[in-house]
């Protein structure tokens, strides 16, 4: 599977966010083993966090695809007569390609 | 050539456009479904459906094509009915008309909610030159699915080929309740206004068509309307002068926006000279 910038930058994230997940638990075990008092996270593993979360928001944008204006009627704006008048339930063959192409092959 | 993801690109526009391209789409989708299978995935069934119907455009020549795509897909989908669509298609162009007629009442019959079938019968009607009936079949359809924007859109060409403008303005209606952000539609509704002709049509033709250039200001042909509506006005019949300076002013900005347009085209001068010359030649001395 090709595998771009975004589809990396958001599987990095999320491994970013489990780790920094783990690494809390981690804390909690230690802090409880070392008998010490839960003053909040350190700042490495929040920083860590946030990161994580960022990188992955990124990647997904880009995985995403191609933005479309926010105007309502910008995408209109660029169909023509010519193809909006096309309905393919409509397609008949009784047409001149016939002829053409009968003489051609 | 051109690289995957354009050719890609290139087949998803055109399906969702609704452009009858056929010659370049079966060059297109042949290519990517020679080159591209493994890159297709699930999309290669809707591109085999397109190749078959734009085959179909280029046949006698191209009926290999329409049956291997149809025999693809009927291994893929068995007893599939969009599948027996395409199969009735090969016997409408083939002119089989009892057979196409035969299958698509039985498919009816068998899923009466399924709106192709009888879609194709008006189509049928269409090929063979009989237009009231195919009027009134689609009559009869929209009066079952009247949501149908499409079949709306087929009917104003059925009845502007029949002259029957009226009955145009009255499906456009239906068309313009659906889709109030179209300005191709403000401008067909504003274009049969205009061909009716009359003062009150003429001013509604007017107003259809600044909708149109307000919803979409490079719609040239929406600025012509303006142009033509508001000049034809300010010179009929007897009207205040304060009317007819409003309706010469209109005109004015119509032919300032339409001046606008076309000099920020940026055309290379020598394709204007070109073409000066050529329609030089083409006058009478």
């Amino acid at each position: 599977m090709y595998m771009g910038l975004g589809r990396s930058l958001v599987c990095a994230g999320i491994l970013i966010v489990l780790h920094a997940g783990f690494s809390s638990a981690q804390h909690r075990t230690y802090l409880r083993l070392s008998e010490l008092p839960y003053e909040g996270l350190p700042v490495d593993i929040t920083a860590q966090c946030v990161i994580g979360f960022l990188m992955s928001c990124y990647g997904i944008t880009r995985v995403a695809g191609e933005f479309k204006d926010i105007s309502a009627t910008s995408d209109m704006n660029r169909r023509t007569m010519d193809s909006l008048n096309n309905v393919p339930s409509f397609y008949h063959f009784a047409h001149r390609g016939r002829a053409i192409h009968s003489v051609i092959y | 050539n051109k690289t995957w993801p354009e050719i890609r690109d290139k087949l998803r526009e055109w399906r969702k456009d609704h452009v009858r391209c056929s010659e370049k789409i079966v060059e297109l989708g042949e290519y990517a479904l020679a080159h591209y299978s493994s890159h297709l995935g699930n999309e290669k069934w809707a591109v085999y459906e397109q190749l078959c119907v734009a085959a179909l455009d280029l046949c006698p020549g191209k009926m290999k094509v329409v049956n291997r795509c149809i025999q693809k897909l009927a291994e893929q989908f068995p007893s599939s009915l969009r599948v027996s669509m395409l199969e009735g298609l090969k016997s409408e162009y083939l002119k089989k008309w009892d057979d196409a007629l035969e299958m698509y009442n039985s498919m009816i019959e068998y899923e009466p909610t399924f709106p192709a079938p009888y879609k194709r019968k008006v189509s049928i009607y269409k090929a063979q030159g009989k237009i009231p009936e195919a009027v009134s079949e689609l009559n009869t359809y929209l009066d079952t699915f009247s949501c149908d924007h499409e079949s709306w859109l087929e009917l104003t060409d059925l009845y502007i080929g029949q002259q029957c403008y009226k009955q145009a303005l009255f499906c456009v209606e239906e068309l313009l309740l659906q889709h109030p952000h179209n300005h191709l539609f403000h401008q067909r509704y504003a274009d049969i206004l205009h061909t009716l002709g009359g003062k009150e049509n003429l001013e509604a033709s007017c107003k259809y068509y600044c909708k149109a250039a307000e919803l979409n200001s490079s719609n040239v042909r929406a600025l012509y309307g303006v142009l033509m509506s508001s000049s034809t006005l300010a010179s009929i019949g007897k009207i205040s002068a304060k009317v007819k300076s409003d309706h010469q002013t209109l005109a004015a900005w119509a032919c300032d926006m339409i001046e606008e347009y076309y000099k920020a085209q940026r055309v290379d001068k020598s394709v204007i000279v070109e073409t000066a010359s050529v329609l030089d030649k083409l006058s009478l001395k």
